[in-house]
């Protein structure tokens, strides 16, 4: 898929690279989906779906539940397409629409519990550098990608959600820290913590 | 100089450290072998991670269309089943109708009286040219709805296991296997007539103008016609349904009917059951058993074996009666000759309607109870019903939002276009009638025009449902539509709407607006998904 292509060039120019490659068209397509017309709209589906899916996959805990919320979200977009102004590159405000799609879930589902919550001193100071190798560092083989992949849907969701939302949606912590409504310090820890949460255990795994 | 945190080093990773701090990180590196050892590190934590995500932890079962731009596969199906319907019974009907050229007749509306005419008449057309498509659509619709509840019931856990698809196709094909298969030995003709030297050995359906039975039937009568004479003997039940039951003869078994009205001038074996304009037990007849009705007018001259249960207009009894009468209604007169061998127990609205007359007998208690109209807000069962109807709309939608997720949001979505909602619903409320009656009396576009009704009748039910839901959406505002916040809306939408239902004068108009509304959004909707598809 076109947006692996892409990843392997590091977070920022994917999405200008997505554009590219998903055909000089995108702009047009865009234009004509927000006049409603039908086709653009499924074309607009054909191509961001399996992402779209994806970040739904990892963000909820069932399959069903993602399929869900896909189906809500490219729904949705029908009318909220309109609102796409293009200062941001497409494909990173769709997956923007989408994890706010999935965190409204997430939170009422908990109704009457926060979610994300800021704990006291939550960006208080955390170890100095260690230089050692990291199990994440190492992982490269697919059967260890299926690993690490495993590792995360496991996580807690307070870690889980701003990691996938970085590192799947390449939001910056400014956008994470808005959608989740916490501080964007906050937002830096947790994926901190998430990350030093996976290395620990893959190591555990691998021991 | 200090080496930097590690999640300051992160940050920079990210891009996300901020101008300033990341210069004077940049200059650290140049100096700090340990550091750049931890950056190179992160940075390959990342391309890790964003490699491993890439990937996605299981595969979707995604549609490779978009939800809402094409019919749904429900919808299709559906489609493809009332087509069925429709094409099997035109067929059906068609090869009955071919020997009923005039029975065009009775539909005119100019030759009728009114609406019970109307009825009747229309019963008659089944009788004279479609029985069996009456009888086809009666076993259809019983199937139908055998096979909702079943269909249902795959679809439901279809959903989760993605089975929807085999479950609605299976739905349309036993529908398909199942149409007309209806087997009964039945007389039609212009009248029908079973002779005083005949007998007929098994239950018969006749259907006409006039149904006359002057012969033995050893089995059930099931008449349908303007008029049901009964001269000779039925053994088993009579079942009718005419604009006019005479019964001079005997019937052995039980009447079951529903009549304009019905004349008991013989002998019955067991019970009366009857929704009816009037009923009279003439007083040469005898019932074997009792009498439960629901009639305009009842006269009771003759002689009733049991109990007798009415709900009435206007009750005169001078015969007997073995045991109970027990009536609710406006008018009750017992002459002289009249005889209660039980209790009489009377709800009326005013103790002068009951007139008793002094030579009258009533061997039990008498219970006469004036029931002064109670405003039904007072009762606590109006809350129930309000309660159970609330339920059910509850239900009805939760199922719409199960099986037609899309349609019915985008349907909910439709109200909030106003006016434009409104006059079309307005235009299908008062249009879609006289659409039906029109396709009716061109014979062939009969089941087409049952199926207009079929969708007319339930549409003007869900009509509330989808303005309800609109309404609670717009006052609860939800951050996201999933089906849980349609339904919470939904329920705060009905709510309101129940309440505000029972304004007096006000009420009314409003809920007017609201089945207009629902039906222009629906309609508009039907509109939409019949477009052409999108293949993508």
């Amino acid at each position: 898929m076109d947006a692996r292509q892409n990843n392997s060039k590091g977070s920022q120019p994917r999405e200008g690279n997505a554009a590219q490659m998903e055909g000089q068209d995108l702009e047009s397509v865009i234009e004509r989906a927000q006049g409603h017309d039908v086709e653009a709209l499924g074309e607009i589906y054909r191509r961001y779906v399996r992402r779209v899916f994806g970040l739904c996959r990892y963000l909820l805990d069932s399959r069903e539940s993602a399929e869900d919320a896909t189906s809500e979200v490219f729904l949705k977009l029908q009318h909220s397409i309109e609102s796409y102004d293009g200062s941001v590159p497409f494909p990173r405000w769709l997956l923007r629409v989408a994890g706010n799609q999935c965190i409204d879930l997430l939170r009422r589902r908990k109704r009457g519990r926060q979610v994300f919550v800021e704990l006291e001193g939550g960006a208080a100071t955390l170890e100095a550098a260690g230089a050692g190798p990291s199990p994440l560092g190492a992982v490269i083989s697919a059967e260890e990608r299926a690993q690490v992949r495993d590792a995360i849907t496991r996580l807690p969701e307070n870690y889980r959600v701003p990691l996938v939302l970085r590192y799947y949606s390449e939001l910056s912590y400014d956008e994470i820290a808005q959608q989740l409504d916490l501080r964007r310090n906050y937002v830096a820890a947790l994926i901190f913590r998430a990350k030093r949460e996976l290395r620990r255990n893959l190591a555990d795994k691998g021991n | 100089m200090e080496c930097y945190s590690e999640q300051d080093v992160a940050m920079f990773v990210d891009g996300e450290l901020e101008a300033d701090a990341a210069r004077r990180l940049r200059d650290h590196l140049a100096t700090c072998r340990r550091c750049r050892q931890l950056l190179d590190a992160l940075r390959a934590e990342n391309r890790v991670l964003r490699e491993s995500l890439q990937e996605l932890p299981e595969e979707a079962a995604i549609p490779t269309e978009f939800p809402r731009l094409s019919p749904s596969l429900a919808w299709t199906d559906i489609a493809v089943a009332a087509v069925v319907l429709a094409l099997g019974s035109i067929v059906a009907g068609w090869i009955d109708l071919l020997s009923i050229p005039e029975g065009l007749q009775w539909l005119s509306p100019f030759n009728l009286g009114g609406r019970t005419n109307l009825l009747f008449s229309l019963t008659y057309y089944f009788a004279q040219g479609g029985t069996t498509m009456l009888a086809d659509y009666v076993a259809v619709v019983g199937k139908i709805l055998l096979l909702l509840l079943l269909g249902g019931t795959v679809l439901l856990l279809g959903h989760r296991w993605k089975l929807r698809q085999l479950g609605l196709r299976l739905l349309s094909l036993v529908l398909v296997l199942s149409l007309p298969s209806f087997a009964l030995e039945r007389r039609h003709s212009e009248f029908v007539t079973v002779s005083a030297n005949e007998t007929v050995d098994d239950t018969l359906l006749a259907s006409g103008n006039t149904v006359r039975v002057e012969g033995v039937i050893n089995g059930d009568l099931l008449a349908f016609g303007q008029s049901v004479e009964v001269r000779g003997t039925v053994k088993g039940d009579l079942v009718s349904f005419a604009k006019r039951i005479v019964v001079s003869g005997t019937v052995e078994g039980n009447i079951y009917n529903c009549a304009g009205s019905l004349d008991l001038e013989g002998q019955l074996g067991h019970n009366i059951y009857a929704l009816t304009q009037s009923l009279r037990v003439d007083n040469r007849s005898r019932v074997g058993g009792g009498i439960v009705v629901g009639a305009g007018d009842v006269s009771l001259e003759g002689e009733v074996n049991r109990s007798v249960t009415m709900f009435v207009g206007n009750a005169d009894l001078s015969g007997s009666i073995g045991r109970e009468l027990t009536m609710a209604g406006d008018r009750l007169t017992l002459t002289n000759t009249a005889r209660i061998g039980g209790n009489l127990t009377a709800r009326v609205h005013n103790l002068k309607n009951v007139q008793i007359a002094d030579g009258a007998t009533i061997v039990g208690k008498r219970d006469i109870e004036v029931r002064t109209r109670q405003s039904r807000f007072a009762r606590p069962r109006f809350y129930f019903y309000q309660a159970v109807w609330l339920a059910a709309a509850m239900l009805v939608g939760w199922l719409g939002m199960v099986l037609f997720p899309s349609f019915f949001q985008a349907s909910t979505q439709a109200v909030g276009s106003g006016w434009r909602s409104f006059g079309l619903g307005f235009a299908v409320l008062v249009g879609a009638p006289v659409a039906i009656f029109l396709t009716a009396i061109t014979l062939i576009g009969l089941p087409v025009s049952l199926i207009l009704l079929a969708t007319y009748l339930p549409a003007i039910y869900l009509a509330k449902i989808w303005v309800g839901a609109f309404l609670g959406h717009t006052i609860v505002k939800p951050a996201a539509t999933s089906r849980a916040d349609w339904l919470l809306g939904l329920l705060v939408g009905m709510l309101i709407l129940t309440i505000v239902r029972f304004i007096p004068y006000l009420g009314g108009f409003i809920y007017f607006g609201v089945v207009c509304l629902g039906l222009g959004a629906f309609a508009w909707q039907i509109y939409r998904v019949s477009r052409p598809a999108i293949r993508t």
